[in-house]
């Protein structure tokens, strides 16, 4: 059997549901994070499958790939960083319990 | 005559000079104030004796353009704009001159006539503007200005409410407006009315886009204008000083939908139905307040239904062709109904009184006033020689001509209640007994400077009639001066003249029966006079309206919002009616995966839309 | 060869950002007000540069980086809103938060990648700078470490703009996937014609993840949450900088990149917007808190920019442009205010503004401009621009749009009177005068004028945004 765009899309495909599923139903901030990065790593394989298949020639979809990674380190900083935050001053990470702001 | 954009710029420029340097200012700005209304009311007899030798003109400037649009900021001097130059500036002038005493002893004292100002400016702009652009920019300040003049004396609680009433009742009609403005340069791409008027003559335009566009027009008349159902504004918008109810109710704010409609005519005539909607609409207001006016008992109320009532007569005028007539009417009742409420305030000043079941035998009190303000209540009841009497029967002339037999009975029955409920003032405030203890000990006269204005306008109300057959300078009749290309003459039909007279006599005997003599046909008509001091219920019905439908619509939404979509896509539907009151309150939940699960069923369904849809 | 003259404002931006973070470690803290001073200075200065490559037209790097009329105007707009925000918001900085050059540092980087995301020409850039912005933003929301509802803010806004972003990531590979390119031009070349269903989610999930950063509805619900809870200095630059860079970006890769496929994503829009409009303009009725307030109210602004998005004309995206300009001026006047009023009471409830009129007068006043503007009251820009706006869309036909829009800027009126009348209502307590100081009072007072200026007279701002969205179309 010969691997296929089709088969690299469907990767792509279960990884950013696995990580849509994981954000809506997590309760931890930090899980939460994390679905978020399985959804972003999802985006990457399709990026590089796409410029693999749809434009050999041209390298933009692994640069894309390239940065993706690197705005999604920076993302996981900030995120735990915040999460950290408030971790400090309420003592949980549990999303569902903060919301104070409403209305 | 190009000067005639300084009519409004004067007082525009007094505005922020007296709002901001007030205090310093001589009179504390007071006087500024009335020199620029003063020279708007002088440019008013230059550009009418320059008009008279050179016609019709039209001048505008730039004021940005917008792709190939260009905006203008132009004038027009045509007879219509003229005439309602100088009812504007001088009623503007007499109400300012009569606040210098009447308001003498206010904090804001500077503020008000600041704010007078900025109103005769945007009524002033209003009626010379020769593009939609201006209009609605002028028309949208006198919204604003109503709102600080009525909302005056905002610490009172009724004002502040009073004064967000007008405001935004009056807006949703401006929607129609700004809406209709839009529709017809989307047709023309021109703002120009000219352009517009000549396009909807010539059929450019299809005659199904203009009966929109004149409908959504008269929308904006209808808030302005206080037609039913957008009424509700104007009774309580006596809460401003008495002064400005004179303003409003007579020379500018109300008679500005009129004006629209006189204004954009043509269109109205091109588009089929839209004039019988505004001639019914205006009868209906006219018979439906002229009822209200007969009940109620605060003398400025009885006067703000008096004006709805005419305001409905113009309305019905216009609806019947009947320009002049309904042109007419808007100025002898501007003169009358200036005249009443200044007299009103002048009672008020002189007794303390509102209401006029405390009032009676004033005349020998107050008999300069008495003598006045009676003056004005016959112009406006139709009593000949006075304008109200002229005015009246051109417009039943023109109902007459123009309309079948049901309207013109209709009419006639609306002339025998004005009659009626003027009657009834004249008879209960000054004659009769003194129902008061009050009233008997301090009523005086007021000061000259407040009677003066009233003199200046008792006389226009009662020589306003003389302007059918002769209008000084032209040599002719007001129909032919607003009409000047197809002029027409004031044309009486003898018999309904004496109908209507018979009908007015009619009117005053009875009221003289009924509150000199004690008839019992109030007894009678019990019900129905019950009926219209609770306003129809039109009031509680907004209110709920307001209650229910607009708040709990507001409501729905931040519920459907936050609520259903939210927590039943989760928790299922199980407790939402249980937890709605409590939602109602925290409506957004704050809870994150509530906000992913909404964005997420969000773009389902804009695919589903986009996949439909292609 | 790329010509580096171009990029000076870019570069000096990011000197200056990282100047502010340095002289927050130099300074005494007694001094660190001066850090805003000087960045404001700065920002000024760089409008300088700006202003001297008007008229220049050029496409970096091979069409990432694009140099024209249009990303000078937001340039300009982003700077002059940047030194706005530093100005009214060092009071603010001193006496609520810490780490002042730190938060001035941000802003100005926040400035430059707003600048980035309107000259972009490319997805790629657009989403960098668009992250960069974001994260900028997270960390300015969340910065009172010592208040809960910040912190809240920040945690929301951070996990809800993930969340986003990564759909939006995968929108953007699905449409790269299907034209084989990420410019804007490319793609305007592969979008005639039938779309594939790949191209059709990926373009939905595109407008998603971008409605997300606009706050319209219904990917609103962060903005409401985050606008309360974050500083207020920080809330007033989200509400007026976050929204004009979104937008700047949209109309960019609209017009240049999706116009052939207009007719598939225009109801999407449309349904955007209305659903902005009235959600917006209905649930700001029912607030308690000013902050909340002007977030419901600017989300209803988002609806009315959707509908020149919607329309997408030259003369529509002009009507955005100047609509956004005006906006920009009469937001940052009623945030200045609320700020000023906030830092010398402590209070940012509506019914806490009973008695300002008379505790300060000329706070009330400018509150109230900055209310009739948002309104939309001759005289006051949010006339004038929305007049423009809605003509433009008019034009195009979306006359029912523009009627809901009216409508709701009625409700709207209601809402900002309820405010208006709360100031002028005398409290029962005698309470002191307010004095704000004299840098917020001179902010104050430009930004009036601004409102007055644009609303009275636009000929100029109206003929230059003209000649720079005309550029998009060319």
């Amino acid at each position: 059997m010969n691997v296929g765009l089709e088969h690299y899309l469907a990767l792509s495909a279960v990884l950013l549901t696995i990580g849509l599923y994981g954000a809506l139903a997590k309760r931890n901030a930090v899980a939460i994070l994390m679905a978020i990065e399985i959804m972003l790593n999802a985006a990457n394989v399709a990026f590089v499958a796409f410029s693999r298949y749809v434009t050999p020639q041209l390298l933009t979809g692994q640069v894309f790939a390239m940065f993706v990674i690197t705005v999604a380190a920076a993302e996981a900083a900030v995120g735990l960083a915040l999460v950290l935050a408030i971790y400090r001053s309420r003592r949980t990470v549990d999303a569902t319990q903060v919301d104070m702001l409403k209305g | 005559m190009e000067w005639a954009w300084i009519a409004a710029a004067a007082p525009l420029a007094a505005f922020p000079l007296v709002a901001l340097r007030g205090k310093w200012l001589p009179g504390r700005g007071a006087y500024i104030s009335i020199a620029a209304i003063g020279l708007s009311f002088v440019l008013f007899w230059l550009v009418g004796a320059d008009f008279l030798r050179r016609q019709a003109d039209h001048f505008s400037i730039t004021w940005f353009n917008s792709g190939g649009t260009r905006l203008a900021l132009g004038m027009i001097i045509d007879p219509l704009s003229v005439y309602m130059l100088g009812i504007v500036s001088v009623v503007a002038l007499g109400v300012q001159v009569y606040s210098l005493k009447y308001m003498e002893h206010e904090p804001r004292f500077s503020w008000y006539f600041a704010v007078q100002s900025l109103f005769a400016a945007s009524m002033l702009g209003l009626v010379l503007s020769d593009n939609f652009l201006l209009l609605y920019v002028t028309w949208e300040l006198v919204g604003l200005c109503s709102y600080l003049l009525i909302g005056f004396w905002f610490e009172k609680r009724s004002a502040a409410e009073a004064a967000k009433k007008a405001f935004v009742t009056t807006r949703i009609g401006d929607v129609g407006l700004l809406i209709g403005i839009l529709v017809l340069f989307k047709a023309t791409g021109s703002f120009d009315i000219g352009t517009v008027i000549q396009a909807a003559e010539s059929g450019q335009i299809s005659s199904g886009t203009l009966t929109v566009a004149a409908l959504l027009l008269f929308a904006g008349a209808m808030g302005k204008s206080a037609q039913f159902p957008l009424h509700v504004w104007l009774p309580d918008a006596m809460e401003g000083p008495t002064p400005v109810s004179a303003l409003i109710h007579a020379a500018t704010m109300v008679v500005a939908g009129v004006y629209l409609v006189a204004r954009a005519f043509p269109i109205f005539e091109a588009a089929p139905g839209a004039l019988e909607v505004v001639g019914w609409l205006g009868l209906l207001t006219a018979l439906l307040t002229a009822t209200m006016a007969l009940v109620m008992t605060n003398l400025k109320q009885v006067l703000a239904y008096s004006t709805i009532s005419h305001l409905g007569f113009m309305m019905l005028a216009l609806g019947s062709i009947g320009f002049t007539g309904g042109m007419y009417h808007l100025m002898t009742h501007a003169f009358a109904k200036a005249l009443l409420f200044l007299g009103a305030g002048s009672i008020a000043h002189g007794t303390g009184l509102t209401d006029i079941k405390d009032m009676g035998g004033l005349w020998r009190k107050m008999p300069l006033t008495s003598t006045l303000f009676i003056l004005g209540a016959l112009s406006l009841a139709g009593v000949p020689p006075l304008g109200g009497f002229f005015s009246k029967d051109e417009v039943l002339a023109a109902v007459y001509h123009n309309q079948g037999p049901v309207v013109l009975g209709l009419t006639l029955v609306l002339a025998l209640l004005s009659a009626l409920y003027m009657a009834r003032l004249v008879f209960v405030v000054f004659f009769g007994p003194d129902r008061s203890r009050e009233s008997g000990v301090h009523a005086h006269e007021s000061p000259w400077q407040m009677v003066v204005p009233l003199v200046a306008l008792a006389y226009l109300a009662v020589t306003s009639g003389a302007a059918a057959f002769y209008l000084p300078g032209t040599g002719e009749g007001l129909g032919q001066f607003l009409f000047w290309e197809e002029g027409e003459a004031f044309h009486p039909l003898w018999w309904l003249i004496i109908a209507s007279m018979v009908i007015v006599a009619a009117g005053f005997v009875i009221a003289w029966g009924i509150y000199q003599r004690g008839w019992r046909v109030a007894r009678a008509l019990e019900p129905v006079a019950r009926l219209a001091r609770r306003k129809y219920y039109m009031d509680d019905l907004y209110q709920w309206t307001i209650d229910r439908v607009v708040l709990v619509f507001a409501g729905m939404v931040a519920l459907f919002d936050r609520t259903v979509v939210n927590d039943g896509g989760v928790n299922g539907s199980g407790g939402i009616v249980a937890r709605v009151g409590k939602r109602l309150r925290y409506h957004e939940t704050g809870r994150v995966y509530n906000y992913g699960l909404v964005m997420a069923g969000a773009i389902v369904v804009l695919g589903l839309m986009v996949t439909l849809l292609r | 060869m790329v010509d580096y003259k171009l990029l000076v404002p870019q570069f000096l931006l990011a000197g200056l950002a990282f100047g502010l973070l340095a002289l927050d470690l130099v300074l005494p803290p007694a001094r660190r007000r001066y850090i805003a001073y000087l960045g404001a200075l700065g920002l000024v200065g760089i409008v300088l540069s700006t202003i001297s490559l008007r008229g220049q037209e050029a496409a970096l790097y091979g069409g990432l980086f694009l140099i024209d009329n249009y990303a000078l105007f937001f340039q300009g707009l982003f700077l002059v809103m940047g030194a706005v925000i530093l100005l009214a918001a060092e009071d603010h900085v001193r006496k609520f938060l810490g780490h002042a050059g730190e938060y001035y540092g941000l802003v100005v980087v926040a400035v430059l990648a707003m600048t980035v995301m309107t000259s972009a020409g490319e997805l790629l850039t657009a989403y960098i700078a668009l992250e960069l912005l974001s994260f900028t933003f997270y960390v300015l929301s969340a910065y009172a470490t010592r208040d809960l509802r910040s912190n809240e803010a920040g945690v929301k806004y951070i996990l809800l703009g993930a969340f986003s972003s990564a759909l939006l990531l995968y929108g953007i590979s699905l449409i790269y996937g299907a034209t084989g390119t990420t410019y804007f031009r490319g793609i305007a070349g592969a979008v005639g014609g039938t779309l594939s269903p790949g191209l059709l989610l990926g373009l939905v999930l595109l407008i998603a993840g971008f409605a997300f950063k606009a706050a319209a509805v219904p990917f609103h619900m962060w903005a409401p949450d985050v606008y309360e809870g974050a500083p207020l200095p920080t809330t007033a630059y989200l509400s007026v900088a976050a929204k004009a860079a979104v937008f700047g970006l949209l109309l960019r890769l609209f017009s240049q990149g999706l116009l052939p496929a207009i007719e598939v994503w225009r109801w999407v829009i449309v349904a955007l917007a209305a659903a902005s409009i009235t959600v917006g303009n209905l649930v700001a009725i029912p607030q308690t808190n000013i902050k909340r307030l002007l977030a419901y109210s600017s989300i209803g602004q988002a609806g009315y920019l959707l509908v020149g998005l919607a329309a997408l004309s030259p003369q529509a995206v002009s009507g955005v442009l100047v609509h956004l300009a005006g906006y920009a001026a009469t937001n940052l006047l009623a945030f200045t205010a609320v700020i000023a009023y906030y830092n010398e009471t402590g209070h940012e409830q509506i019914e806490d503004f009973a008695g300002a009129a008379e505790r300060a007068p000329y706070l009330a006043l400018l509150l109230t401009i900055a209310m009739f503007s948002l309104a939309g009251l001759p005289f006051f820009a949010g006339f004038t621009t929305k007049f423009y706006l809605f003509t433009a869309a008019a034009q195009e036909g979306l006359l029912w749009l523009v009627g809901l829009a009216a409508a709701m800027s009625v409700v709207s009126l209601y809402y900002y009177l309820m405010v208006i009348k709360q100031m002028y209502i005398h409290p029962s307590r005698h309470s002191p005068r307010l004095r704000p100081g004299f840098v917020l009072t001179g902010v104050l007072g430009v930004l009036a004028f601004a409102v007055v200026a644009i609303g009275v007279y636009p000929g100029p701002l109206v003929r230059f945004i003209e000649t720079a969205s005309k550029g998009l179309f060319s």
